[in-house]
């Protein structure tokens, strides 16, 4: 009975089973419930999209275009007004602020409108007018002026204010400028320049952690436009104490709060420890101490407070002392956490603000590991060029306007005038200190602000055009304000939160590891937005304000505190509905995509940012386990129908910081969405940056590999810009048949490494040949040498100016000297030299030829108006520039110019162009680097059953310890892609499939493993291996033989010690050095030693008394007057040198000589 | 051995195209048949331009860019035995008997009319067609003149004018003077006689298919013993010239250079033999 029950309810449970498929069947269309959900087929084209809407180094333009637009003119309100001490009538407003268009600075120019390439060119700054608007008093009536030039701004390239913004191509190259250059730099001087990006702690964030004797404290530094400052709540002997620079000692921090105002012990239990007896016992030993110290009202704690602090320096004079307690009430209203402000003597909020970060403290005094971690991105904030430039603009300003004010008053102070004063004129001829100020900052890297106490170097950066990944590299690169020295290795680490941010990737080797990294794919960085819509929109969602609560309701369980860029806005009863209304908001585009909202359950509390230097990536938003785009999303941006913008504003993306991203569950794939995902990443790849990008098949290297090509992917030579042959930089490399990648990335066709490449695909064989290639040397093939393979051009500047002295004189160029018998000839070393005195482009240049015979006065100093008629007086001297190389080269081009302050400007390109040869440098892209070992003709060359011969032949050691296997797959696609001739994709986590390239080469009647059958060509027998053969992108690398092989047998000394000089660059010697003498000591080889060190370096005859023991000279000694006993012996220079220099201090040194046989 | 008697090597034709040809060696030795194919990739001596004396170039190209492109033409040489080595030449630089002069000169003159319309292609391509030989023997190979060989693109207002002096040479010293593209070389292709290892994972008959020679011989029966005396018969020799020369002359001629190699080996250790003979009397 009862098993056939069984049996009967097991059949209706399949038959519901089947009803239920029946039922999906018929619902969606022959797809059961099980199967997987289509995913969004190429999503990835988002990312173009996005670089198409952001550009690669958008972060530089975004920020400099916020600070051209926006934040010069609160800078100009928060120092609007001029004033006069004379004169109490007088006042000056700036009531706008504009910057032009670039414009030459020259007022003559007929066409004032110039292009970067122009600067770049001659030398010049690409700037644009800074043009105010003014109101002044003049006489007794009110007068205003708009567009008053009050100095000059460099220019970001590519951002609103430039010429190159919105040009298409043909415009571009007209303007002799490249397209695919992303910009974000400065012209300065001629010299192109970037303002690095600068990684710091975030700004009025509590960052609660240990210091270095073990104690919990609680830090924020305090940003406001008028000052910075740090103040910490930390612990000693388990009490707590307010610790401020401005106060010399550590505060109690129940004084502290007494201080503020909060006389009642109760309260301030509550609103530090909420109802929590734990956090009480731990807290009640500070308000013992107070109590001892017999401090009960604010005016005792205002006095105890006032007794420590530091006395500034007054601005009224000395004049003026206030009481101490005063003084204390206004150091903790204005200086102390300076970021909470204090209106109307109301310190509740900063009451509050102190209590919350002593909560904070005793948290982590319970628990340890609620201490922050200071490397979690969430808590840095990346300046950029925008606000670094904000914060010079802002001191220039000020230094200008108190210039300015003394002006004025110098004027006004006079009793009276000839003239009705007018300000204007005053501000016109005011100098050029904004410009110069700029100028100099930009050029220099040093960045010196007195008011914040700043003091950094090494903010800019010459842009590096050694190839375009160089230069776009740099873009991307963001530097640490850590010093290198610390052996700390956290900094350094790589943190899980910068996944997706920051990439992991590319960071350089050696002291700088860690600290210097690259922005990755998708990144965003922040601007300043504004905070009052969001208070507002806060207040609507229910936030209540604190100041009206106590203790006890602030730290209910539910109750979640709002924060709002670090400052407490209120509370929250509904944290979670809270924040998805916010995220509502901000999805329907009501406040600005970039501000960001997370809770964080450790502290119960809420934190909305919205202050700029915030890294912030773009993600899918999900929705009910799907997400948001869905393909024919996908299809109408392929169409051109939506964009990148469009789909923020649809609600289908948006943009996430790394804090909120911490609080957010991201799928990585599509298939990977579980009902919590709240995002899904657009696409894996763009957790890598644009310069690790270029690495094919990166997943499956070992990963310090990839970091090793980032390093050598910038000393690629290739193609730079297309504007590389209008450039006449210092230094040039350029590759003469550079090829696009067989196995590309996407990110190489997003950054156009496809247009401006730098490498060849050579055909390698992996095999082992003739011993020349141990340690990772390479092989090449002299056929493929001749056909112009690894050929390179190297082009370097030489420039001089015409200068004009003070005395009128002024330097001039000369005609090659003629022969006195016969006018035709010329000496070889003037051969190039046209008739005025500059080399002919197209000439070719042999070492030590002239290219610009320049002669410079002989006199410079004095006056020669008064005998001009003097044949010394106009006599010049020959000062010509030679080319110095151990290559011969060509004249490539000359120019001739002007520079801003009217100097004739003349520039020389002298070209080399260079075959590979043995010791140059060549690299893949997988960290594997090796040096050209030998090269062998063609017909030695093993070769393929089809008679293919490789390229290069690489060693196969190369491979095991490095475990490049990505190299392999990428040699594999190559030949799949050749054979079937399309261009093969190697993406990071993607790509090509190792089975299709498989495929394709059986398809084509080769071994799927990509090994080649390989005869001999020196036996013409078959090798008894297979080799792996294929096509692998190499890059030849700048460091060639030429450029560094140097010998010296004689050669220039010292002036000095008349010892050789050292370094290639004077033809110097190589030192025999401390422990090379050691060595030579060691062996007993004396009479080498001895030669090594006097006889080949600096002998010296002298002449010794043998009496006194004194140097003479020339058998004499002047010491005894007489030439008895003087005795010649060798010496190094250095040692005599030594002897007379101790003379000169009243050390005699004396030589007693013996006859030693 | 059979080899000796039979005459020695035997050339036989599997097809001949104007710049292709397939041939099989047999009847000589492995090192023979390597060294012609050395020969033919290395030492058969062809024309090409080896000097260039630039007038005017304002095109995009450098200079040593536009001489190295030149010197990659491929040009005919079906007389280059008319012409001697510069180095024999009694001429001090060089002369008609040793070098063949070719000039450019392309000007693009800028047209007013249509230089601002974007749908004429204002772009000039300078190809092997433009250089003008002084002798009609030695000139680029153009059989294909839809197809010429591109040296340069220009744009109007843009000039070239050079002279290029082709020199004969052989491949040892550039590879410009190489009259083959690639020479493909194969003997055995059933491994019968184990040269080679077949590098597996399962099944060897699977995982390496056999080439086209394969049809020529029998295949290979496992249950043969192994021959270790055997000595490789038939080369298969494929190779593609650049269309400097006939694929048959290159053949030719490389067998020639051997042969003179050998005669001049032969003389001179005749000599040595003579004088030792003389010397030491025996």
């Amino acid at each position: 009975m009862i098993s056939k029950s069984l049996e009967e309810a097991k059949a209706d449970v399949k038959k519901g089973i089947k009803d239920a498929q029946a039922h999906a069947e018929a619902m969606f269309g022959g797809k059961g419930l099980a199967d997987p959900i289509p995913t969004v087929e190429d999503k990835w084209k988002l990312l173009p999209a996005f670089l198409k809407v952001k550009g690669l180094v958008k972060q530089h333009i975004d920020s400099f275009n916020y600070f051209i637009n926006v934040d010069l003119e609160k800078i100009i309100k928060a120092n609007e007004r001029v004033k006069s001490d004379v004169d109490p009538h007088f006042y000056l407003k700036y009531t706008g602020i504009r910057v032009g268009a670039p414009e030459r600075p020259d007022q003559e120019a007929m066409n004032r409108s110039y292009t970067p390439h122009e600067c770049r060119l001659r030398d010049l700054t690409y700037s644009a007018n800074i043009y105010v608007d003014v109101e002044y008093v003049r006489g007794r009536q009110i007068v205003r002026r708009k567009g008053v030039p009050i100095g000059r701004m460099p220019i970001m390239l590519r951002s609103s204010h430039c010429v190159l913004t919105a040009k298409n191509e043909l415009e571009l190259a007209r303007m002799n400028e490249c397209p695919l250059d992303p910009g974000g730099y400065f012209v300065v001087k001629g010299v192109e320049k970037v303002i690095l990006v600068q990684e710091q702690m975030s700004k009025n964030r509590i960052i609660v952690d240990v210091d270095r004797k073990g104690f919990v404290q609680a830090g924020v530094t305090s940003s406001t436009m008028e000052r910075k400052s740090k103040t910490y709540v930390g612990t000693k002997h388990g009490k707590i104490y307010l610790k401020h620079n401005s106060i010399s000692d550590d505060i109690p921090i129940v004084i502290a709060l007494k201080a503020m105002g909060m006389q009642s012990d109760k309260e301030i239990t509550q609103l530090v420890c909420g109802h929590d007896s734990k956090y009480v016992d731990k807290f009640s030993p500070n308000l013992e101490e107070c109590a001892q110290k017999k401090i009960f009202t604010q005016q005792q704690a205002l006095d105890y407070i006032g007794a420590k602090v530091k006395s500034p320096k007054r601005a009224f004079g000395p004049g003026i002392r206030r009481p101490p307690s005063e003084e204390a009430l206004d150091i903790l209203a204005t200086v102390v956490l300076a970021h909470v402000e204090v209106h109307d003597n109301n310190f509740r909020p900063k009451c509050i603000y102190v209590a919350v970060m002593t909560r904070r403290v005793v948290m982590a005094m319970l628990r340890g590991d609620l201490v922050d971690d200071r490397d979690y991105v969430g808590n840095k904030r990346l300046e950029l060029a925008g606000q670094l430039l904000s914060l010079l603009f802002e001191d220039l300003f000020k230094k200008f306007n108190t210039d300015l004010k003394m002006n004025i008053d110098k004027v006004l102070k006079k009793p009276n005038r000839t003239q009705e004063f007018d300000v204007y004129n005053t501000l016109l001829f005011h100098g050029d200190h904004i410009t110069s100020g700029f100028v100099r900052a930009i050029s220099s890297g040093n960045w010196s602000l007195k008011r914040f106490k700043m003091e950094r170097a090494g903010i800019t950066q010459v842009l590096s055009r050694l190839s375009f990944i160089a230069a776009l590299g740099m873009m991307t690169r963001i530097s640490s304000q850590f010093e290198k020295t610390r052996k700390v290795s956290g900094p350094r680490a790589l943190q899980p939160s910068q996944w997706g941010m920051l990439c992991p990737s590319d960071t350089p080797e050696g002291e700088a590891c860690g600290l210097v990294k690259n922005l990755a794919l998708m990144t965003h960085i922040t601007v300043d937005d504004e905070e009052e819509p969001i208070v507002k929109l806060a207040f609507i969602l229910g936030v209540e304000d604190v100041s009206l609560l106590t203790g006890p309701e602030v730290y209910l369980p539910d109750t979640f505190m709002v924060f709002l860029n670090g400052n407490i806005l209120g509370i929250t009863r509904h944290s979670k509905q809270f924040v998805s209304a916010f995220r509502r908001m901000r999805r329907a585009g009501r406040i600005s995509e970039f501000v960001s909202i997370f809770i964080s359950d450790h502290h119960n509390s809420v934190h909305i940012s919205c202050d700029g230097g915030r890294i912030c990536r773009p993600m899918i938003i999900v929705e009910n386990g799907r997400p948001r785009v869905k393909t024919e999303h996908i299809e109408q941006l392929s169409a051109g129908k939506l964009s990148f913008d469009d789909f923020l504003r649809m609600g289908l993306i948006e943009y996430l910081d790394v804090n909120e991203e911490s609080d957010s569950n991201i799928a990585l794939y599509e298939r990977e969405i579980i009902p919590e995902s709240t995002h899904v990443e657009i696409e894996p790849f763009t957790i890598l940056g644009a310069v690790a990008g270029l690495i094919p098949y990166p997943h499956h290297n070992q990963s310090p590999r990839n970091t090793y090509q980032c390093a050598m992917g910038k000393q690629a030579i290739g193609a730079i810009a297309y504007n590389q042959l209008n450039r006449i930089d210092t230094l040039l490399y350029l590759m003469v048949y550079p090829q696009q990648p067989m196995v590309k990335t996407k990110t190489i066709e997003m950054i156009g490494y496809d247009k401006l490449p730098a490498g060849q695909n050579a055909t390698v064989a992996v095999m082992s040949n003739s011993g020349y290639d141990i340690e990772d040397a390479l092989v090449l093939n002299k056929a493929s040498l001749d056909r112009g393979y690894g050929r390179c051009q190297v082009l370097r500047k030489y420039a001089t100016l015409l200068r004009q002295y003070a005395n009128g004189s002024y330097d001039r160029l000369a005609d090659p000297p003629v022969h006195p018998d016969d006018p035709t000839i010329v000496q070889e070393k003037f051969e190039v030299i046209d008739k005025d005195g500059i080399a002919s482009v197209g000439e070719r240049i042999k070492p030590g030829q002239v290219y610009i015979n320049k002669q410079m006065p002989t006199n410079t100093s004095s006056d020669i108006g008064v005998n001009a008629r003097d044949a010394t007086a106009n006599a010049y001297k020959n000062a010509p520039m030679s080319y110095k190389s151990a290559m011969e080269g060509y004249v490539d081009k000359v120019l001739m110019t002007t520079t801003e302050n009217d100097q004739t400007l003349i520039k020389a390109l002298i070209r080399q162009t260079r075959r590979p040869e043995l010791g140059d440098k060549f690299s893949s892209r997988h960290g594997q680097k090796g040096v050209c070992g030998i090269i062998i003709q063609q017909e030695d060359m093993p070769f393929s059953d089809l008679g293919v011969c490789p390229d290069v032949i690489m060693n196969p050691h190369g491979f095991p310890s490095r475990m490049t296997v990505g190299k392999m797959i990428e040699l594999l696609a190559g030949k799949a892609g050749v054979l079937k001739g399309e261009l093969q994709y190697g993406t990071a986590f993607g790509g090509s499939k190792v089975e299709d390239m498989s495929r394709i080469l059986i398809e084509n009647g080769f071994s799927y493993s990509g090994k080649d059958y390989v005869t001999s060509g020196v036996t013409g027998e078959p090798l008894s291996a297979y080799i792996y053969f294929g096509p692998v992108y190499y890059q030849k690398l700048k460091h060639m033989v030429m450029d560094k092989m140097h010998s010296r047998s004689r050669g220039p000394r010292a002036v000095l010690t008349r010892q050789p000089t050292e370094g290639r660059s004077r033809d110097g010697g190589l030192r025999l050095g401390e422990m090379e003498r050691d060595c030579l000591i060691g062996y007993g080889a004396s009479m080498l030693l001895l030669e090594r060190l006097m006889i080949s370096s600096d002998i010296f005859e002298i002449h010794v008394c043998e009496k006194c023991g004194l140097l003479g000279y020339a058998g004499w000694c002047q010491h005894c007057k007489s030439s008895k006993g003087m005795a010649k012996m060798q010496i190094p220079y250095a040692c005599k040198l030594l002897f007379q220099e101790l003379q000169s201090m009243n050390v005699i040194p004396r030589l007693q000589l013996q006859n030693v046989f | 051995m059979d080899m000796y008697n039979n005459g020695g090597p035997e050339v036989s034709i599997r097809s001949l195209k104007k710049d292709s040809m397939k041939f099989v060696l047999t009847n000589t030795d492995l090192s023979v048949a390597n060294a012609l194919r050395r020969i033919m990739i290395a030492e058969v001596p062809t024309m090409a331009i080896d000097m260039v004396e630039i007038e005017t170039n304002s095109t995009v190209l450098t200079d040593e860019f536009i001489a190295h492109r030149l010197g990659m033409i491929p040009l005919t040489s079906f007389d280059v035995d008319r012409i001697q080595y510069t180095r024999d030449c009694t001429c001090s630089h060089y002369c008609p008997n040793c070098s063949v002069e070719l000039h450019l000169h392309v000007k693009v003159t800028v047209d007013y009319e249509e230089m601002n319309d974007p749908n004429v292609d204002k772009t000039r391509q300078v190809t092997s067609m433009d250089l003008i030989s002084v002798d009609d023997s030695v000139r680029p190979v153009s059989d294909d003149k839809l197809h010429p060989i591109l040296i340069v693109k220009m744009r109007p207002g843009q000039e070239l004018k050079l002279k290029c002096v082709a020199k004969k040479g052989v491949a040892k010293e550039h590879a410009k003077w190489s009259p083959v593209y690639g020479v493909a070389f194969e003997y055995d292709p059933y491994n019968k006689l184990r040269h080679s290892h077949y590098w597996i994972e399962e099944d060897e008959k699977l995982e390496w298919g056999v080439s086209a020679n394969a049809a020529e011989e029998t295949p290979v029966d496992p249950n043969e013993p192994f021959d270790y005396n055997a000595k490789p018969e038939k080369f298969y020799i494929e190779l593609e010239t650049s269309g400097c020369m006939k694929p048959e002359d290159v053949v030719l001629r490389a067998m020639t250079i051997m042969q003179d190699k050998l005669g001049g080996l032969q003389i001179k250790l005749d000599d040595e033999f003579k004088e030792d003979t003389q010397r030491w009397g025996y």
